[in-house]
């Protein structure tokens, strides 16, 4: 079974192999408050004005602690309770892609290799011939390259806007999971009151079993 | 000393001596290897799986408009939801790694034979409605991957003759899967974990009637057996802490790594996942079904490789206790199926191609040549060992198993003639 057990996490490795197009860049996901928040700017400045973050609200941004007025402008007359709703009706998204923009709440967790996919697929676009742009990772895509890293002119640009990537990943990977820092925080509690507990088990088991013979 | 209410008890009910009978006192074997801890674990992750699974279900909505929502709402609005579900997604693999540790400490020690053919069969049973509920439970969470996989297994029914088409329409309640599908299979997977501790139960009485086998492969004499209590006790609260560390590790720290990222995409009939894939308990399973290329032989290769293992009592012929342990044809057997297991596991999880096509052929081919081989490959490494001279212990162990049958006729071995 232990076996077992590797082979499926060599499996689980091998994905991105077969899944995309391009193989993913790997990044490690920068989940402390500053980067979040800087994403959330970015996001509810470049991403916001197509995609729906439903799960999310006005409040939970102001409980990560984004400055309130901030949140204010963002959210216009809709109350602080209010969903991340799009600011285009499906129609026009129809008309402009011919197809809806997907819901960014569980982006970070609904695609094979997960946040590098996502930083893979923001930074991976290309100047195509006849002024398009393509993407490396998703060359079907509908979504212009909102971050402008096919005309990055040069170096210090490009590693600029991979920084802005970043932050917008990090964002979506606390919007995809907000209770990650909680549940890792508990998890060491309880693992460790676990070894406490399955030790003083052992010498139970130990002492009882010491009785035979 | 007994108080007052316990006594009172005891006159109308059989409390103190079911406790003394079937618990403290129960005689188990001493030599006992950690193997057998894992019925107590599957036991008690059971029990957690009924609970997390009611809290969940008193916050789940069983409608295709919410009920994607409604985990999302569990996952980020409810107290402590994440755990909640977490625990209970993390507890459906954990029930099937344990579950099948369980059933390779019993193939491996040759528990399934007399007198425990019932046991063994009762716990087939038990597997059968595990996966039954697996299955149903994966569609609620309403994913890409829950409608998909529905899709493609209630459409295997396909296969039955005459009335197949009209089989898939009765297990869906719709032409397709849809909201009908959803709450029958919410009402199903609430009611079948009730049904399989109804199953344990049997199990368990089962077993307390031949007793618990053990690594020798003969039932012992007295003298080797121990109470349940304290022994076994604190032996299985032992190995349910270094479970529930394991567990918890998963739960805490990589619980989405058993969730298949199309399922936090919500279900879309008009758009096939590029790759439909089971959960990894299922996949030998399913890369049999995919190694024949029609799909009613398919479909019974498929449910011959998940009952096979009811024939074992049959299959093994050879009457030298202890299973693989003194059997090395039986062993090396037993290690060549383990392997073609992962073979096909990996067969299962990867996309179709030239290759992996044979290679699930060939795997397939040997899963069942496995089994089909054993009547006579047991009877001949039983005739060869005996040829060979068998070591002073196991000729021990088989003289003292042949007093007990003089004692008590029936306990017949596998093999003996009735």
């Amino acid at each position: 079974m232990k076996k077992y057990i590797t082979l499926l996490a060599l499996c689980c490795s091998a994905i991105p192999v077969w899944a995309v197009e391009a193989p993913l860049e790997n990044i490690r996901v920068d989940t402390g408050t500053a980067a979040v928040k800087r994403g959330a700017d970015t996001l509810m400045d470049v991403c916001h004005g197509c995609h729906t973050l439903k799960y999310i609200r006005y409040s939970d941004l102001a409980s990560l602690g984004i400055d309130k007025k901030k949140i204010d402008d963002w959210r216009g007359v809709q109350s602080l309770d209010a969903p991340l709703t799009g600011q285009m009706s499906d129609d026009a998204a129809m008309q402009t892609f011919g197809k809806l923009p997907p819901d960014l709440s569980l982006m970070a967790k609904a695609r094979e290799g997960g946040a590098n996919y996502v930083y893979s697929y923001l930074i991976g676009y290309y100047n195509a011939a006849e002024g398009m742009t393509g993407n490396h990772i998703f060359p079907e895509t509908k979504m212009p390259d909102v971050l402008g890293i096919s005309g990055a002119a040069d170096e210090a640009q490009r590693t600029e806007i991979q920084g802005k990537a970043r932050e917008v990943v990090s964002f979506l990977y606390w919007a995809a999971d907000p209770h990650e820092e909680e549940r890792h925080r508990l998890g060491y509690c309880v693992i460790a009151y676990l070894f406490v507990l399955t030790t003083l088990l052992y010498f139970v088991k130990a002492r009882i079993w010491s009785r035979l013979k | 000393m007994k108080n007052k209410i316990v006594k009172w008890i005891d006159h109308r009910f059989p409390l103190t001596s079911f406790v003394k009978h079937e618990l403290t006192g129960y005689p188990t074997p001493r030599n006992l290897s950690y193997w057998w801890n894992f019925g107590f674990l599957a036991g008690f992750v059971l029990v957690l799986q009924v609970a997390t699974g009611i809290f969940l279900a008193m916050h789940y909505k069983a409608d295709i408009a919410l009920s994607f929502d409604s985990i999302q709402h569990i996952m980020r609005d409810v107290n402590y939801g994440w755990l909640l579900r977490f625990m209970h997604s993390t507890g459906a693999s954990a029930f099937f790694l344990v579950i099948y540790i369980h059933m390779a400490r019993t193939l491996y020690y040759g528990s399934y034979r007399a007198p425990r053919e019932l046991m063994w069969w009762t716990g087939q049973g038990l597997l059968l409605m595990l996966m039954a509920t697996a299955f149903m439970g994966y569609l609620l969470p309403w994913g890409q991957m829950s409608f998909w996989g529905a899709t493609v297994i209630t459409n295997l029914f396909r296969a039955t003759p005459y009335f197949g088409d009209q089989i898939v329409v009765w297990l869906r309640g719709d032409y397709t899967v849809g909201d009908a599908t959803l709450t029958r299979f919410f009402a199903l997977h609430y009611l079948f974990p009730f049904l399989i501790i109804g199953g344990v139960v049997v199990h368990l009485v089962a077993l307390h009637t031949v007793r618990s086998s053990n690594p020798s492969g003969i039932d012992l004499a007295d003298k080797d057996n121990i109470p349940f209590h304290p022994y076994f006790t604190s032996k299985d609260f032992y190995g349910l802490g270094i479970f529930l560390i394991v567990y918890c590790i998963f739960v805490f720290f990589f619980p989405n790594l058993l969730i298949e990222p199309a399922n936090n995409i919500p279900a879309n009939p008009m758009q096939t996942p590029t790759h439909i894939v089971p959960e990894w308990y299922f996949l030998p399973f399913y890369a049999v079904l995919r190694a024949v290329p029609n799909l009613v032989g398919g479909v019974v290769a498929m449910g011959l490789s998940v009952m096979v293992f009811a024939f074992m009592p049959y299959l093994d012929r050879s009457r030298i206790p202890g299973g693989a342990r003194y059997r090395p044809w039986y062993r090396a057997m037993f290690f060549l199926f383990a392997v073609d297991m992962l073979v096909l596991g990996y067969v299962g999880y990867v996309p179709p191609s030239n290759q992996t096509i044979v290679v699930g052929q060939a795997a397939t081919f040997l899963y069942f040549a496995l089994f089909a081989l054993l009547p006579f490959a047991s009877k001949k490494e039983e005739q060869w060992l005996i040829k060979r001279g068998l070591p002073p212990e196991v000729k021990a162990l088989m003289a003292g198993e042949a007093r007990e049958i003089s004692k008590f006729p029936h306990r017949r071995r596998s093999g003996d003639k009735p």
